[in-house]
């Protein structure tokens, strides 16, 4: 079967400067993909030549097997696309908007009627139709920014920081919107800054960084494959933690107890169990603990601010 | 689908009540304001104050003589206010005073050579001193003819006599063309018409641009919508709202003002090409400027440039020759042109070839210029 989104070597540049140097990608149908990166990492890049926004300067990219040069208008039938900016008539109401987003879309007459129905109530918005955007909050644009781009049903969606700024009742009606989408078979490309989403949302997802892939796969193989184990140990009395042999490394402070992050983590587990016991340290914890998504991020993208 | 855009940006334009403003009250203003200014619309009489310190059957006389033959409306003072009102004259706030001194009427009626006189204060700098003082001179011929008259009879002459004496050796055959308010008001209404048209590139740069700037063209381009679409739509918009301005403006002149309509199907064309011409060049600004200031600069340019050397303020004769010239390169001038060809001289689709040709070419050039570079526009819409 052919992948919803195939980005083959995909090489842009702005004005000479480079934002994409080469990015492969592969999104399976009915999944949903994570596009994680700090700022400029070309996320936005990426997505705007999967919508046809941007010509690839080299590489091929490919949504449901048609390339995105030649087979742009076909495209267009099949995707969503919410952008990082909440694009609506702020004077129009909800419903006015999405009227107009559905004619656009080619959705007409009562199909497009009864279709806002349901994706006003998707986003929990039914009863503030008629009510003008500008007195919504943000959560609320940030709804009817994606239900605007689900009147026709496409059967890719692609989000580009959907949830931006919004309260964490908002949020989490977003993340219940796509979990449902996925339900009814969609694909979901899903970029953005924070691990949670993509591990609350995303089964599988890529670390783009300075224009490059530097991660991809599922969640937990990225997990286990850049992320070091750790072992985590919090005694019952607190206080320093009984020194562990040398080649382990030195425990640092987290939560209320101490972590030690290493490749061996089963026998720094063992010795420190032993070293407690040798001390008569009282143990309240002691596991192997899995690496967080933030851990591999911060480890492969480096901890440097990016402004642009 | 360009139909649904149009929708779409009528919607947003009723839900704006500045476009209302700037595009039917704003005008409807002017017309009114600048229509009393040049007089002749409101039909009021301009005020003069005398102070009668004669107070007799002939100052009185004199006084509705005057009102009469001027059609000045006269404003009686205090006798005690005389240096009140000179002071006012002085400030800057009043233009004249007539003063009937005492002894006026006896002065009339002693003969021998003896004159009456009255006094008129003004204010050097204004233009009512030598209306009111031509006003003062024609009542005096009449007096002084009266006077001759009396002479004569009294001489022997009679009644034929006398008048061939007195008959004027000069005769003026006043033949006016144009006559009554209707020139003051083919003037100001059509000329605010079509001012006021080409205000509506402001709303027009002001949405263009602000759907590129907030990302609203670039989500579009992600849709269904061919992009040719958008411009038509967008553009089709703004050209009905510029007949409605149009019809709403010259309506308000023929109802309110009883401005002519002369030829229906002439007037409708030319409506029809001034909206499409002033769109046009609207729409080629859109795609031209780099932002929404950069935008109303060159509004500014093009329509208060356009209203002063196309004639819309005041007619193009009063022009000094240079920027006579200067005004056949500009649309405004030729729509008014026409326009007054329709209202006044009751020319027909024919006659107003030339213009209606001249507003064509406008029109094209800017609808060119506007599709030429919206490719680059569309394609620079990726935010």
């Amino acid at each position: 079967m052919n992948p919803a989104i195939a980005m083959d070597r995909v090489v842009k540049s702005y004005e000479g400067k480079p934002a994409l140097k080469g990015i492969s990608l592969a999104v399976r149908e009915g999944g949903c993909f994570g596009l994680l990166g700090p700022n400029g990492a070309g996320k936005s890049t990426s997505m705007k030549i999967l919508t046809g926004l941007l010509e690839p300067d080299r590489g091929a990219a490919r949504v449901f097997g048609r390339d995105v040069r030649r087979d742009g208008a076909e495209i267009r039938r099949q995707i969503g696309y919410v952008p990082q900016a909440i694009t609506l008539y702020e004077k129009l109401s909800a419903y006015d908007n999405l009227v107009f987003f559905g004619e656009m879309y080619g959705v007409r007459g009562g199909q497009l009627k009864k279709r806002i129905g349901e994706v006003l109530a998707q986003v929990g918005l039914a009863d503030r139709a008629k009510d003008a955007v500008e007195k919504f909050s943000g959560g609320m644009k940030r709804r009817v920014n994606i239900a605007a781009a689900l009147l026709h049903r496409p059967r890719l969606i692609i989000m580009d920081e959907p949830t931006v700024g919004i309260d964490p009742q908002s949020r989490n009606h977003i993340f219940e919107m796509i979990r449902s989408l996925r339900r009814e078979g969609a694909t979901v490309l899903y970029s953005t800054h924070y691990m949670e989403e993509v591990e609350a949302l995303c089964d599988e997802l890529a670390i783009v960084d300075r224009g490059e892939v530097i991660a991809q796969g599922e969640l937990g193989d990225v997990l286990d494959r850049y992320g070091a184990r750790a072992v985590y140990l919090e005694l019952q009395e607190g206080g320093t933690p009984p020194p562990l042999p040398a080649g382990f490394g030195k425990p640092v402070p987290k939560e209320r107890g101490w972590l030690i992050e290493t490749p061996r983590p089963l026998e720094a587990l063992t010795a420190w169990a032993a070293a407690c016991e040798a001390g008569s340290a009282g143990v309240k914890r002691l596991e192997i603990v899995r690496p967080s998504l933030e851990s591999v991020f911060l480890s492969l993208t480096g901890t440097s601010l990016r402004d642009n | 689908m360009a139909l649904r855009v149009a929708l779409k940006e009528w919607k947003l334009l009723l839900k704006e009540k500045g476009t209302f403003f700037w595009l039917l009250l704003m005008p409807v203003l002017f017309i009114v304001l600048f229509g009393s200014v040049f007089n002749h619309l409101g039909g009021s009489a301009i005020s003069l104050p005398y102070l009668d310190l004669d107070r007799t059957q002939a100052s009185q006389s004199f006084l509705d003589s005057l009102a009469q033959k001027s059609g000045f409306k006269l404003e009686a003072k205090d006798a005690g206010t005389l240096d009140q009102q000179v002071d006012r004259i002085r400030n800057g706030k009043q233009s004249a005073l007539l003063v009937i001194p005492p002894g006026f009427s006896a002065a009339m009626g002693a003969g021998g050579g003896r004159q009456a006189s009255v006094e008129l204060y003004s204010d050097a700098s204004s233009d009512t001193a030598a209306a009111v003082r031509a006003a003062l001179e024609n009542v005096a011929n009449d007096l002084r003819e009266t006077k001759l008259k009396a002479a004569l009879k009294a001489a022997g002459a009679s009644d034929d006599e006398s008048r061939q004496a007195l008959e004027m050796p000069l005769r003026i055959d006043d033949k006016p063309q144009n006559a009554s308010a209707a020139g003051t008001i083919a003037q100001v209404v059509p000329g605010y018409t079509v001012m006021f048209v080409f205000y509506i590139i402001i709303p027009m740069i002001r949405r263009f641009l602000g759907d590129k700037t907030s990302g609203m063209t670039a989500r579009l381009r992600t849709t269904r919508m061919a992009p040719l679409h958008y411009l038509l739509g967008m553009w089709l918009a703004y050209v009905v709202v510029a007949l409605v301005q149009c019809a709403v403006l010259l309506g308000f002149g023929h109802f309110a003002y009883g401005l002519p309509i002369g030829d229906p199907a002439a007037l409708v064309i030319l409506v029809a090409l001034l909206a499409v011409c002033g769109t046009g060049i609207g729409l080629a600004l859109c795609m031209l400027v780099r932002g929404e200031n950069q935008g109303m600069a060159f509004t500014q340019l093009v329509t208060l440039g356009g209203a002063v050397l196309g004639g819309l303020w005041f007619p193009a004769d009063l022009m000094p020759k240079a920027m006579r010239e200067i005004s056949h390169f500009i649309p405004q001038y030729w729509a008014q042109t026409a326009f007054q060809d329709i209202l006044l001289h009751g020319a027909r689709l024919a006659d107003i070839a030339a213009p209606l040709a001249v507003l064509a070419a406008f029109a094209a050039a800017g609808l060119l210029v506007g599709l030429l570079r919206f490719r680059a526009f569309m394609k620079s819409a990726t935010a």
